[in-house]
């Protein structure tokens, strides 16, 4: 069955002033209606100041992550939606046409970018309205139906929320930051809207739920309106939503209080250069250049810092080497410290020397992935950290004296390997390993335990 | 006794005046005189307090603002906080300013003492004064007819004398045109010349605050004061500092073109257009150059104005749900408030966009782009500012009849462009008042005009 999904997804941008006044953004850390004033309250007679430029640089900076067009040279009007709604102040909305258009991530068409205004915070239960979260600046970002699956919309959203993490323009933290309106429709039926859809996870579940409703509703012979309807998250169902709120026509005006944007050439250029590069496309970049998987250059590039730290390490040590370090080893350290690449404290340097001695196998990995630990809770010189954690590297006597020993010791493990159970070697290489105190490469050891019993059978 | 607006302020700034004896005797005359004329809705009562300020540092020596002393009148829909921005209107009856406009701020800072807020029409929606939710307002000048609006308010209370000088708004006409039914200079200055925040909208795209007057230079005191670029609003010219005042001492108008049109005369009373044509032949006697210009689509202006504003102020009365205010708009205002929400809510509507809004919008550009083309040929054109004479208080008349006066003062705010009102003359002692129209920021030539009309009467 063919279907067509899209996504209108709204952002708030990271700026410390809201679009149209002075008011801070920070709404979720203080008290109700304390970020406040008579421009985003809508008092009588308040006009908006000139849109906030640093969030007008950080959609233009969004749009080129994602390959648009920036609309430049011409007017772009600042447009009042109106509708009535207690979180809107003055009744209306602000929302520019498009900044930029014709864009495209992983092969789902972006159709347009448009600057808006978060409205308020309406509690239907209390009957209050926070203002303080009204007209702090959004992104919205429009695509086109192209996507055919929930997977597919889930996964274009994981790396959404990637690309726009790594403008370092949005805003982070979750609670609302990113709002998503989705349309999907089955062929043979209308186009559905969903809206009230606060997370990828809900965008999934809401797809879900209409793919089984409208398959059924087509089954029956019944037709799928062309509607609008609701998530309700908590039940993981859609449902219509009241026509009054979906009939109103939005009425949109130029606002006469603002000018227009326009937005020059030389400043998307000037942009464009200064911009950090989108993810999907460093992944690729990493891919040749490196040589290094597509699965570790996934990860490395997980995160803007991560990518930076890499590239960093990769100058100074074997780039494959520390890929798969950075995929597997680094990755494991930070998890379980719960830290994020941008909360690493050692250097690339630091990291760079430590992958040198692994490669040219002055420590074996464990080892190294004990002094990396160390590394994460107190950079230092991992030569230091090696001889501070006594992880000099053995004498090849000192091994095969230790080796004799064990084998003196643990007969009855002897035997089980002559007689074929090939386990008894890892039980001898553990207590070899555990007399070194971790000294020595588990590989090598076993290595040798095989080499000495071979010698002794023949 | 002092003669002028610039003679009074200079005499208070000299000591020769008490700034509290100029309001108390404004007090008076409004105690004894307004509950006839009915110009003011609120008195601020830290006037007397304010204006012993201004004294206080006079007489101590130190520096006092352009406006010291002198009594403002502030119309009902410009804020001025602790005092009511009702917009004559039951809507926002209780609703007390929290902020002073940006135009409150620069008087406040000249040492201005503002006596009150003033009657007008309901939301500025009216051109006589009479849809105030607080009863009309009546004209001194011409006892028992409308003073005109909508700042029939500010209009009555400089003619009456209750005040040195008013702020009005205009947004097709309301300061010129009570200017020119009460006989006083009014000035609607140049779209994007003097700030608007916090001034509640009627439309946005055409709303300007100005001065109404006794004298020309009253009004250019008060203009030169209130204009000018603030980093407080985005929809203004780039214009820092003006000057008016010291401009207008310069010269007369010899050798200035004046442009009139022969389509005034198509549009306004003969016996209008009468006293208006004197007052041409007086400025060819003062060295004028009269030039006729072609303004072929002038009364084209007043249907497009009246779609547009309505879906302006469709957008800008949104705010007035109920929620905030006490009562929502559509349940309390009066019928002409109604009628221009119900306008602007119809023609907004998607499908009509194009059949109406965006006509409007298309007949705006023809019409500033006729003026501007009349106004290149030369430096203002004169003619008359309402083509009728008051009505009777309580006359009957269709929105249509009374949007009829309003016809020549639009196309200035369509265009965007500045114009100004002085006192040309009288017909059975009604006052008609003349319209000086200039070009983008040509404020100081429209004065120029006035002032030596003014000198020669």
């Amino acid at each position: 069955m063919n279907i067509k999904i899209g996504f209108e997804i709204h952002q708030q941008i990271a700026t410390r002033r809201k679009m149209y006044c002075n008011c801070p953004t920070n709404y979720q850390e203080v008290l109700p209606n304390t970020n406040v004033c008579p421009i985003c309250t809508g008092m009588p007679g308040a006009k908006p100041l000139p849109p906030n430029e640093q969030a007008v640089a950080a959609a233009i900076e969004i749009a080129l992550m994602l390959g648009c067009k920036i609309v430049t040279g011409q007017t772009i009007y600042i447009q009042r939606k109106h509708y009535d709604y207690p979180d809107l102040p003055s009744g209306y909305q602000r929302t520019s046409l498009p900044i930029a258009c014709d864009g495209e991530l992983q092969g789902v068409r972006i159709r347009e970018i448009h600057l808006e205004e978060d409205p308020g915070q309406y509690d239907p239960v209390a009957g209050t309205v926070d203002f303080n979260r009204s007209g702090v600046p959004l992104v919205e970002i429009v695509t086109e139906p192209d996507m055919k699956s929930p997977e597919e919309a889930r996964k274009f959203l994981r790396i959404l929320t990637r690309v726009l993490e790594y403008t370092g323009k949005v805003r982070p933290e979750a609670g609302g930051a990113m709002r998503t309106d989705v349309n999907i429709s089955l062929e043979g039926g209308g186009r559905v809207e969903v809206k009230n859809i606060n997370s990828v996870k809900g965008a999934y579940r809401a797809l879900k739920y209409e793919i089984i409703r409208q398959r059924e509703k087509l089954k029956r012979g019944e037709t799928v309106r062309r509607e609008t309807r609701a998530f309700l998250e908590s039940q993981m169902i859609t449902v219509p939503m009241r026509a009054k709120e979906t009939e109103e026509d939005d009425r949109y005006i130029p606002d006469p209080d603002i000018f227009p944007l326009i937005l020059e050439d030389k400043r998307v250029e000037l942009a464009r250069a200064k911009m950090a590069e989108p993810p999907h496309l460093r992944e690729r970049r990493l891919i040749e250049k490196y040589g290094i998987s597509r699965a570790a250059a996934e990860v490395i590039v997980s995160e803007r810092e991560l990518a930076d730290f890499y590239e960093a390490v990769a100058k100074e040590a074997d780039p494959k080497l520390a890929a798969s370090w950075f995929r597997t080893k680094l990755k494991k350290v930070l998890n379980y410290m719960k830290l994020r690449a941008a909360d690493i404290r050692f250097t690339p340097a630091q990291m760079a020397g430590l992958l040198r001695m692994v490669k040219s196998k002055r420590v074996t990995p464990e080892q190294a992935e004990l002094v990396l630990r160390e590394l994460a809770k107190r950079p230092a010189d991992p030569q230091e950290l090696v001889l501070e954690l006594g992880l000099i590297p053995i004498e090849k006597s000192e091994l095969k004296a230790a080796i004799l020993k064990v084998l003196e010791e643990n007969e009855r493990a002897v035997e089980d390997y002559r007689a074929g159970k090939r386990e008894a070697i890892n039980f001898l290489t553990g207590k070899v390993l555990g007399m070194l105190k971790g000294r020595a490469d588990p590989r090598k050891i076993t290595k040798y335990i095989i080499d000495v019993l071979e010698k002794r059978r023949s | 006794v002092v003669q002028g607006t610039l003679e009074k302020v200079s005499a208070i700034q000299r000591g020769d005046l008490l700034a509290v004896e100029n309001v108390g005797t404004f007090l008076d005359l409004i105690q004894k005189n307004d509950k006839k004329i009915n110009s003011f809705l609120e008195l601020n009562r830290g006037a007397q307090a304010d204006a012993e300020a201004v004294d206080r540092r006079i007489k101590r020596g130190e520096k006092v603002g352009k406006l010291a002393g002198l009594v403002i009148g502030v119309k009902a829909n410009i804020n001025v906080i602790g005092l009511r921005a009702s917009c004559a209107s039951r809507t926002l009856e209780n609703y007390v300013s929290t902020y002073d406009a940006d135009v409150i701020k620069r008087v406040r800072a000249e040492d201005g003492v503002i006596i009150g807020i003033n009657n007008m029409d309901e939301f500025a929606c009216g051109s006589s004064g009479e849809t105030s939710a607080f009863g009309p307002t009546e004209n001194p000048a011409a006892p028992g007819h409308i003073p005109g609006g909508s700042s029939s308010g500010g209009g009555a209370a400089v003619a009456a004398g209750f005040c040195d000088l008013c702020l009005g708004t205009d947004t097709g006409g309301s300061i010129r045109n009570p200017a020119s039914h009460c006989g006083i200079v009014g000035i609607k200055p140049t779209y994007g010349l003097v700030p608007r925040q916090g001034l509640i909208d009627l439309g946005m795209s055409l709303d300007q605050i100005g001065p109404l007057a006794p004298d020309v230079g009253g009004a250019a005191l008060l203009l030169e004061t209130i204009a000018g670029k603030t980093q407080n609003e985005c929809v203004l010219l780039d214009v820092s500092e003006v000057s008016y005042v010291e401009r207008l001492k310069d010269d007369g108008i010899k050798g200035m073109r004046i442009g009139v049109s022969p389509k005034f005369a198509e549009i306004a009373d003969p016996a209008i257009m009468r006293v208006i044509d004197e007052q041409v032949e007086k400025l060819r006697d003062l060295g004028g150059e009269i030039v006729e210009v072609d303004l072929p689509n002038l009364e084209k202006a007043m249907p497009a104005y009246y779609l547009i504003v309505s879906v302006e102020f469709f957008s800008g009365t949104r705010k007035f749900d109920g929620r905030k205010y006490g009562k929502r708009i559509e349940d309390v205002c009066g019928e002409e408030v109604l009628r221009r929400i119900v306008r602007g809510r119809y023609i907004s509507q998607k499908e009509y966009r194009g059949k109406y809004y965006q006509r409007a919008l298309q007949v705006r550009t023809l019409i500033r782009h006729e003026l501007m083309a009349a106004l290149q040929q030369v430096d203002v054109i004169v003619g008359p500012t309402v083509p009728k004479l008051p009505h009777r208080l309580g006359t009957k008349l269709t929105p249509m009849e009374m949007y009829a006066y309003d016809y020549l003062t639009i196309p200035v705010n369509m265009a965007g462009t500045c114009a100004g009102v002085v006192k040309a003359g009288t017909i059975n002692g009604i006052p008609v008042g003349l319209q000086v129209q200039g070009k983008v920021l040509g404020e100081l030539d429209v004065l120029r005009v006035m002032r030596s009309l003014e000198a020669a009467a």
